[in-house]
């Protein structure tokens, strides 16, 4: 084929450009870490990517929520312990009143210790978060766990104003985790504690009367439902923390694969652009060469 | 006394070659330049009998080394090469807006849902609930963010185009202009050589534009038309084309010749009008409407969500996104006013910690929006997507620019292979007719010896 003498440069010029495009486009990759500068070089991988990325994103707050979670369950779980320690304390003062030989003033003073003790319930049932809200009032957050009304008859001046919804956490896709307690039993308790304070206040009071008897061991019997269902509640609370490890474990194994997937797909192999790139620079620097070479021939440097 | 005259033929042909030669080398860098050559041709005996050899040789005539299939050849490689070239700039913007991953629809509604996942720990709490304002103030102006590029694409198109029709006019007006002149230069006699080269010229950078049908006229005229058949230039006449808004934002296209108006209708142009119109029709409309789809239904099913719970205090849900398709400063935006400890997270007004209805609203996130190009996906992977059609309508584009720019290189290359000036051929036509002209010099003293010899003896 005949070949006019601009063809050499057009053919060089076309090749140098081409040539830089592919230098500046690996030498972009290099500098970024990402096999891929835009979706165009491969849709199919930054699809993949995207949506890799949307679970990344999700797996993240579900991971957060659980940490959040868990803080939350401990902190009613501590609730709870102090709640049964001062029930067992109050068992222990019902125990020691129930003795035959306790005189009326004896009797009289250990009622004045249960006061404090239904005080301590009192406000822990009624613990609040930092913004005011009421921790154990079910999704009632805003009304009090337990009203006290000093007017009413004693036996019936504590009342469960909250509710007993459960508050679900969402700790996985479709997953869900209960962060409340309501505290419903303890207004009972509180109530029966409240009547027998009163029958052991009352002056010459005697413990061999069976009347107070039957007091003391309803109460007994009050407090002991009550421990059992609060126990049981810790239980739960445990066994929740129990679930949220599992699902963060599952969760951060996932993320991890995820984010090997992620490497797979998008990063960048620097071996192999250190291997196209060398490619590439020889191959300028030989089409260089020859047209350094095609270029000094002419006839007219001997005519 | 023939030999002389034979001898003087040969010397002017060399002169006329030489002079040739020397056209060609002086344009050797000339683009568009078509080289020449002289067709030499013996000349018959003037006088009778058998011994008469002829009468030396003539320039026939200038030969113009050209092949019109070659010229449009590279004219439709020009109007390939522009359609595919024109669109690119506006694909590879909009995917790295659409497709940076922190800036994104993606992470916007990532965020916006992080937020109410979040909230569901603790559904009152203020902060948290403040956090999912935020999220949704960020994620609008994503959407409005993203529409703005999109709509400043649209108008940078159609101030393209209004500059492509100028160009075309401008180029039609000249093309009609060499037309004339070329004709011209038949009837006088002059080489119009130059003139067709200018003219040619000037169509393969109209090719570029739009794409064209060529018709060659006895009279050494080109007329051009559109691939629809409107005509852009008969002979000694050119046409105007024009670009008129319509209402809705685009663009339609009239080419008026002499008395006549033809309106170009969703045509495939071809050139850079028709890549323009390409990207305009099949991408970036699409892809509005699809954006705009899809913050709407967006709006729509958290306002529904949001209208359909009970806040803190117990009043009823507010709905928290504006959208407006029209809108000035964007697409979407909160209600103004819209706060935290408004939003309606309890689905009963006497439970402020309730959160069913919170969990409704992060179930939005898989649930299926109805975009124009898409059909159903889910709000979460529609964006992802749209990049991906979007990618993909890139990636087509890209190699098409790719085989444009091989055909539209080899083109030239083949029409170089006729028409191009080769400085070593030339430089051989220079010696070869150097010593033609040097030869028949001889011839001239060769006679002219036998004449002196003649005269000798007469003395």
């Amino acid at each position: 084929m005949r070949i006019a003498s601009t063809q050499y440069h057009a053919t060089m010029n076309t090749a140098l450009q081409n040539a830089s495009a592919r230098l500046e486009l690996i030498l972009q990759k290099m500098a970024s870490g990402q096999k891929y500068m835009l979706p165009s070089e491969n849709p199919i991988a930054s699809v993949r990517m995207s949506r890799l990325a949307r679970e990344e994103a999700t797996l993240d707050q579900y991971r957060e929520n659980i940490a959040a979670l868990r803080e939350r369950l401990t902190r009613n779980e501590q609730y709870l312990d102090a709640m049964s320690a001062d029930m067992l304390s109050a068992r222990d003062l019902m125990v020691w009143a129930a003795d035959g030989s306790n005189t009326s003033a004896d009797v009289n003073a250990m009622a004045s210790s249960l006061q404090p003790l239904m005080d301590s319930i009192f406000f822990t049932a009624n613990a609040r978060d930092a913004e005011g809200r009421y921790e154990f009032s079910g999704s009632a957050t805003s009304t009090p766990t337990i009203t006290y009304d000093p007017a009413a008859p004693a036996g019936s001046r504590y009342t469960y104003t909250g509710n007993t919804d459960v508050q679900l956490v969402v700790v996985g896709n479709g997953v869900t985790q209960p962060a409340n307690v309501a505290l419903n039993e303890i207004a009972a308790m509180l109530n029966q504690l409240d009547e027998v304070r009163v029958v052991l206040t009352t002056p010459n009071v005697s413990v061999n009367d069976p009347a107070v008897r039957a007091a003391i061991a309803a109460t007994m019997d009050s407090l002991d439902g009550t421990l059992e269902s609060i126990t049981g509640k810790i239980a739960t609370l445990g066994g929740s923390q129990n679930i949220l490890m599992t699902l963060e474990e599952n969760h951060s194994s996932v993320s991890l694969s995820n984010k090997q997937a992620a490497l797979v797909l998008g990063q960048l192999d620097y071996a192999d652009a250190a291997v196209k790139l060398n490619g590439y620079t020889t191959a300028v620097q030989a089409t260089q060469r020859a047209y350094g070479a095609v270029s000094k021939l002419s006839l007219f440097d001997v005519i | 006394m023939s030999i002389i005259h034979n001898a003087l033929s040969g010397a002017l042909a060399a002169q006329a070659a030489l002079h040739t030669a020397s056209q060609n080398v002086a344009n050797l860098m000339t683009p568009g330049y078509t080289r020449q050559g002289v067709l030499l041709a013996s000349v018959q005996p003037m006088f009778a009998g058998k011994l008469s050899a002829g009468s030396g040789v003539s320039v026939a005539s200038l030969v113009r080394f050209s092949d019109e299939y070659k010229s449009l050849q590279m004219w439709r490689a020009a109007s390939e090469l522009g359609e595919r070239s024109a669109a690119q700039p506006y694909l590879t913007q909009l995917e790295q807006v659409m497709g940076a991953e922190e800036s994104g629809i993606n992470s916007g509604l990532d965020a916006f849902f992080s937020a109410l996942n979040a909230a569901s720990v603790d559904p009152t709490s203020t902060p948290l609930r403040q956090q999912v304002i935020k999220a949704a103030d960020a994620l609008a102006q994503r959407f409005n963010s993203l529409n703005q590029v999109m709509s400043g694409q649209r108008s940078a198109v159609s101030q393209q185009r209004l500059a492509v029709v100028e160009q075309i006019n401008a180029l039609a007006a000249e093309i009609a202009k060499l037309n004339r002149h070329i004709a011209d230069s038949q009837g006088t006699g002059v080489n119009p050589t130059a003139l067709i080269d200018q003219r040619d010229m000037k169509i393969d950078e109209l090719a570029r534009l739009v794409d064209l049908q060529v018709v060659n006229q006895p009279d050494g005229t080109r007329s051009v038309s559109l691939r629809g058949g409107q005509p852009l230039v008969l002979g000694a006449r050119s046409a105007t084309m024009t670009a008129t808004y319509n209402p809705d934002g685009s663009q339609t296209l009239t080419v008026d010749f002499a008395s006549e108006s033809f309106t170009l209708i969703n045509n495939r142009l071809g050139g850079e009008l028709g890549g323009l119109e390409h990207f305009e029709v099949d991408v970036l409309v699409p892809m509005m409407q699809s954006v705009s789809a899809m913050a709407e239904q967006f709006a729509d099913n958290v306002n529904t969500q949001l209208t359909a719970g009970f806040a803190p205090d117990g009043s009823a849900g507010q709905p928290l996104f504006e959208f407006d398709s029209t809108g000035a400063v964007g697409i979407l935006r909160l209600r103004d006013g819209a706060i935290g400890s408004e939003l309606a997270f309890s689905s009963n007004p006497a439970t402020p910690g309730n959160s069913d209805n919170l969990l409704l609203l992060i179930a939005l996130r898989n649930q299926p929006v109805t975009l124009p190009t898409l059909g159903a996906v889910s709000l979460a992977d529609a964006a992802t997507q749209l990049v991906g059609t979007l990618g993909t309508e890139s990636q087509q584009n890209q190699a098409g620019l790719a085989t444009a720019e091989t055909v539209r290189n080899q083109a030239e290359e083949s029409w170089k292979s006729t028409s191009g000036v080769n400085a070593d051929e030339e430089a051989v036509n220079l010696m070869q007719f150097q010593q033609l002209y040097q030869a028949n010099m001889k011839v001239v003293a060769v006679a002219n010896e036998l004449f002196e010899s003649t005269l000798a003896i007469l003395s």
